[in-house]
């Protein structure tokens, strides 16, 4: 009887153990937050565990808004940090609750956070979430910075309005003999182009609700606000496009990101959860421009000072070897991979590193095996591709770090229908009409999931200056947020994806050392220093761009005189689970006790002792 | 007794005031001499004193190790508001070490200001424009390089640390000042493999050996040690950042651009500097003062980016002529030298829609010693070349050296000494000191100054002077009037970069008509056969902009009758407000 009370008792001790870690967390996942609701959610998870997390303030927006970070780690010093950035465009509400659903995770569990830290950006555009939350929607991508975007005499004056009062901001169709759109023959709610090889000729022209304000002949080209912070990062940056901005950082969120990042050396990958999916399929490949390495020719105005034929190329390497032979280092410039790309003028990295796109699609099958095995269908609509200046593609190219961006819901296909990028291709900063294939897509995803809601009938409207109009079309959102009941089921399928990519990171350690006395008090050392990790340190890209912090081994003690080697040793680059050997020639006596650290930013600090007599 | 002792301290009194007022900063401002620092902030707080009317003195940030960073605003209120004028933005030192760049925007403010209603000239510019002059924006650097040793070179970077050799340890490693003389110079040593020999004709220089001639010297770099004895010397000095490669236009990563720090406008004073000019949009001109080569460069700074020709031709009004101000430099493109990512020419024409134009200010060859001034004393293909100007050949140190011995008071240059180098034993140290090779001799900076200061006027004289003409205005039906309107431009500048209106940067210049309905409206094209250029829509505004030494003729058909207000209204070449009766 007695044995029985005390196991009902530990029983019930235990639930009253793991309530009190769920309440710890008491979060919920039930709707989207406004920026109000996601700062109060950090704010509760920071009071539930002071010890364990810290809120930094690293922006406010242009609108006023708070821009917060929650760093989250059993240790907050030296250890290496994953950044999570979400929703850069502000208009994936569902990334927001992704980013809290893994802090959340990650305070409900010490698994994760034992040896790295994460940093948690829920919301780096608050501004632009007006368009989800106010009364009347639109995926409105910009923050509150005063931007001029048609370069007239006024400023926000001609945005989107919701003519037929339903709370939306839908399309406009409107009969036009210039018009180069037509209702599809296979559903006649979709519009698409025209193709005048098949004898078809447009009727339609397409516009977004709203009204022409400032008489300009123009409809909704001025709205509120100005620069997309999802496209305001400084690579393949470009200026004064619509929503970009005039300079990389132009938006304080994006400045204070990037310094925060910069002051952060430890930060060893970073997600975005967002439009794009680097785990589903690899960062963008195939861009035009961008030097390649192994076919380098020496431009005019450098052949003649080296002596070599400009027509003819050379590996980069053979560069090196080039200009260290004619050209003198000189303080502050060695000859480097990395000062004669500058020197030549050989420009930045627009494709993956080869070497890189290895671990992406060795995890990219790996995340399809990870979701079967759930029970989660891939079989749904490709995700945006990575846009020019966005997050994602900054912290591949200029960070060097592994850059994992998921999407956490596109709607479902048919698995039966071939998928072609090419018909998701779409200009990324605006939703006006798609192809056909896509369109079809949303359809069925709106009649079979969302009961036809999702979708406006076109109706007759008067329009101020087009006339009779049809007002209708595919709902804003729709593709992208999920009905709020869904968020917490999307998120516990996907998200601990990245959790498991966490224990991936690089790991550098000290294996084993081997002295060998040759006599005379001189000694051989060798180093064997492993990378644990399945990830390389650094990336091939951070091995370019010379960015993520350098790794030092350092071997003191007393009466030790180098004959070859440093007391400070770079160790240099590692692929994933390489074993490297860093040998040394040192002078000392029987008893010295030596000491080796590997000293970094990035990892946590080890120290080794050394008996040179055993 | 008593008495002597009162003489003698009297004239030590008077040999103290006199030690004193050597560098006691006084207006006008003297130019025979280099501004520290503080000095700079002194002359600039004196000019704001002196003339409080006519300047206004902002603060516009401070640097990274706490130092501020002025800017002189010159506007004649009585004229207008500054930003209802066309601006003329100056600034200067955005490299450390390039001090007499800051000497050129002291003398322009000092050379407005003194001669402010006594010259005809100055007067006329001082109140047609707003100038903003930033003598020194690399107020550290400034501050270091009088204060510590350098070379004439070093001391370009703000101080952002970089761990240049990737050890762990940042700026842990650089030149260092051995021996004790206030310079970094050079270190060389004895070795008959060397690639260099005493010169047979000043045995205090070294030349090249040639293949198979007995070496004497290697060169060992400037002097320094190995600080942080990783059996390198001087790998890892202050930096580097390079200011003038962190602007946002075309910002590149390090490994692209050495020096551009880690994302654009990361240094202190760039971003409040670049926050101060995106403020005052009226900037239509402008100059950055640097010190090597004797050039003047223009926009754009990668070959790749095109410039409208009626851009360029703007450009060469003013480059071309400068050239004729300055004798012995050169005007080209910026890419010309070498191609360069986030610099501020390039920010300032492309993002702030301003003519911007780089002056390279020293000249080597100008320290002369020959009979014949005309006579060149390298082969011309070779001095032609952008690269050839900033490096010396034999021939030039060997004149550069008779010019420090008959002209620069043996200031320029130290003779080698022996020194016992910890890495290297026994070497030399000498060569030239850090107050050469970029910097003209204080004689010869009051002609500098002036020449220089002197191509900012005129690009001042070419600011656009915009004027309205309502020229045609007659009744064409019930009710109905032709408006004919005229905008001149009497100067050299367009009140709008051909850039800016096709990249639409900003809201054009605008032509308004309010007071009674505009029909129509629009540009004419030809005059003489009538023909107009109607726009579809908003016939009241007119978005136009006014070309070089041109004019343009719109016309707006306006229905009604009374007062009708014409409002001209140019963010760069001011407002004009006519009113006309219909």
């Amino acid at each position: 009887m007695s044995k029985k009370i005390h196991s009902t008792l530990w029983v019930l001790l235990l639930i009253a153990f793991y309530s009190t870690l769920f309440a710890q967390t008491g979060i919920t996942f039930d709707k989207y937050k406004t920026n109000a609701e996601v700062q109060k959610a950090l704010l509760s998870l920071q009071e539930k565990s002071p010890s364990r997390t810290a809120i930094h303030q690293i922006a406010q927006s242009p609108g006023g808004e708070p821009i917060n970070v929650l760093e989250i780690g059993k240790e907050l010093k030296n250890v290496p940090a994953i950044f999570v950035g979400a929703n850069f465009e502000g208009k994936t509400p569902l990334s927001t609750e992704g980013a809290l659903y893994l802090a959340k995770m990650l305070l409900d569990s010490v698994r994760y956070t034992q040896n790295v830290k994460w940093f948690i950006l829920p919301l780096p555009n608050p501004d632009a979430t007006v368009g989800y939350f106010s009364k009347v929607k639109w995926e409105r991508t910009v923050n509150d910075f005063e931007v001029n975007d048609d370069k007239d005499d006024q400023i926000n004056e001609d945005g989107p309005d919701d003519l037929n009062g339903d709370g939306w901001i839908t399309q406009m169709r409107v009969e036009d003999p210039e018009g180069t759109f037509i209702v599809s023959d296979k559903d006649p709610r979709i519009m698409v182009k025209a193709d005048p090889s098949k004898g078809e000729r447009g009727k339609y022209k397409i516009y977004p609700e709203g009204i022409d304000n400032d008489g300009d002949g123009e409809i909704n080209e001025d709205g509120p606000g100005g620069i997309n912070v999802g496209i305001n990062f400084p690579h393949l940056f470009k200026s004064n496009l619509k929503e970009t901005g005039l300079w990389p950082g132009q938006a304080p969120e994006v400045y204070g990101i990037m310094k925060f990042v910069y002051s952060h050396p430890e930060i060893l990958m970073a997600y975005t959860l967002g439009t794009s999916d680097f785990c589903m399929a690899t960062p963008r490949v195939g861009r035009k421009g961008g030097a390649n390495m192994e076919s380098i020719k020496v431009p005019a105005r450098f052949a003649s000072r080296l002596g070599v034929d400009p027509e003819k190329t050379f590996t980069m390497a053979e560069v090196v070897e080039l200009f260290k032979s004619s050209m003198p280092s000189r303080p502050g410039r060695e000859m480097t991979a990395e000062t004669i790309i500058d020197m030549l003028g050989l420009g930045a990295a627009v494709n993956p590193m080869e070497e890189d796109l290895k671990f992406y699609s060795d995890f990219s099958d790996k995340y399809k095996a990870y979701l079967k095995a759930r029970g989660c269908s891939t079989d749904r609509m490709v995700a945006d591709p990575d846009k020019d200046g966005s997050f994602e593609l900054w912290a591949y190219y200029h960070l060097g770090v592994p850059s994992f961006s998921m999407n956490l819901f596109t709607p479902p296909v048919k698995p039966a229908e071939p998928r072609t990028r090419e018909s998701f291709q779409r200009d990324p900063t605006s939703r006006t009409v798609v192809t056909d294939d896509k369109d079809k897509n949303i359809m069925a995803y709106i009649d079979n999931k969302l009961k036809g809601e999702g979708f406006v009938k076109w109706q007759p409207f008067n329009h101020p200056s087009l006339g009779k109009v049809e007002i209708g079309g595919i709902v804003p959102f729709v593709t992208s947020t999920p009905p709020p009941t869904k968020i917490d089921s999307l998120c516990k399928a996907q998200l601990p994806w990245l959790l498991t990519l966490s224990t991936k990171l690089p790991d550098l350690h000290l294996m084993k050392e081997v002295v060998t006395d040759l006599g005379a008090g001189v000694y051989r050392l060798e180093f064997f220093v492993e990378n644990k990790g399945v990830l390389p340190y650094p990336t091939a890209m951070g091995s370019r761009n010379k960015q993520p912090a350098p790794v030092i081994l350092i071997l003191e003690g007393e009466n030790l005189e180098f004959l070859e080697g440093y007391k400070r040793t770079p160790l240099g680059d590692f692929g994933g689970n390489q074993v490297r050997k860093i040998t040394f020639t040192i002078k000392t006596d029987k008893k010295t006790i030596l000491e080796a650290h590997i000293e970094s930013v990035t990892f946590n600090p080890e120290v080794k002792q050394i008996k040179i007599g055993g | 007794m008593k008495k002597i002792f009162t003489i003698v301290a009297c004239c030590l009194l008077t040999f103290m005031v006199v030690a004193e007022n050597k560098d006691k900063i006084e207006i006008p401002l003297r130019f025979d001499r280099y501004y520290t620092y503080e000095d700079v902030v002194e002359a600039l707080k004196l000019l704001h004193s002196t003339y409080p009317q006519l300047t206004k003195l902002d603060l516009v940030g401070k640097s990274e190790e706490g130092r501020e960073i002025y800017a002189l605003t010159i506007n004649n209120p009585k004229t207008g508001e500054p930003l209802t004028k066309p601006g003329v933005y100056i600034d200067g030192n955005i490299h450390g070490n390039e001090i007499q760049a800051g000497e050129v925007c002291l003398y322009f403010a000092n050379m407005l200001l003194t001669k402010y209603s006594d010259n005809d000239k100055i007067t006329k510019v001082v109140d047609k424009n707003a100038y903003y002059i930033i003598p020194v924006v690399n107020v550290d650097g400034r501050y270091h390089f009088f204060k510590d040793a350098q070379t004439s070179s070093s001391d370009r970077s703000f101080r952002i640390p970089k761990d240049d050799d990737r050890d762990g340890l940042v700026d842990e490693d650089g030149p260092d000042d051995l021996d004790g003389d206030g310079n970094i110079c050079m270190m060389r040593i004895k070795d008959p493999l060397g690639n260099y020999k005493t010169d047979p004709e000043d045995n205090r220089l070294m030349i090249p050996v040639k293949p198979g001639e007995k070496g004497e010297w290697t060169l060992l770099g400037e002097e320094g040690i190995d600080n942080d004895g990783d059996g390198k010397i001087n790998e890892d000095g202050e930096g580097y950042f390079d200011a003038n490669r962190n602007w946002g236009y075309d910002w590149q990563p390090n490994y692209v651009q050495s020096g551009a720090g880690s994302f654009p406008l990361e240094a202190l004073g760039i971003k409040a500097i670049a926050a101060y000019i995106h403020q005052r949009p009226n900037i239509i001109v402008n100059f950055a003062f640097h010190n090597s080569g004797g050039m003047w460069l223009r926009a754009p700074s990668i070959k790749e980016e095109k410039v409208d020709p009626r851009d360029v031709a703007v450009y060469d009004l003013i480059g071309k002529n400068a050239t004729k101000i300055t004798p012995g430099t050169v005007y080209q493109p910026s890419y010309d030298l070498y191609d360069t990512h986030g610099d501020s020419d390039s920010h300032m024409f492309f993002l702030e829609g301003s003519y911007t134009f780089v002056g390279e200010l020293f000249m080597r060859s100008q320290e002369t010693y020959r009979d014949n001034i005309n006579k060149p004393l390298t082969p011309a293909s070779d001095s032609e070349s952008s690269s050839s100007r900033r490096g010396g050949n034999p021939e030039e140190s060997r004149e550069q050296l008779k010019f420090n011995d008959y002209l620069g008071l043996n200031e320029l240059y130290k003779p080698w000494k022996p020194f016992k180098h910890p890495t290297y034993g026994d070497i030399e140290i000498g060569g030239w000191v850090k107050m050469s090779g970029r910097l003209p001799h204080p004689f010869m900076l009051p002609d500098l100054v002036h020449r220089n200061a002197m191509v900012v006027l005129y690009a001042a004289e070419q600011t656009p002077e915009i004027s309205m003409e309502i020229f045609d205005v007659k009744e064409i039906g019930k009710n109905l009037h032709q408006v004919r309107i005229r905008l001149k431009n009497e100067k050299g500048l367009p009140s709008m970069s051909s850039k800016a209106m096709s990249t639409k940067l900003y809201t054009p210049d605008m032509l308004k008509v309010t007071g009674a309905k505009v029909v129509a409206s629009g540009k004419i094209t030809d005059i003489r056969t009538n023909k107009i250029s109607y726009q579809e829509h908003k016939p009241e505004i007119i978005y136009t902009s006014v070309p070089s030494y041109g004019y343009s003729e719109y016309q707006f058909l306006v229905e009604g009758k009374g007062e009708v207000k014409v409002n001209y209204i140019s963010r760069k070449a001011g407002n004009i407000v006519k009113t006309l009766k219909l």
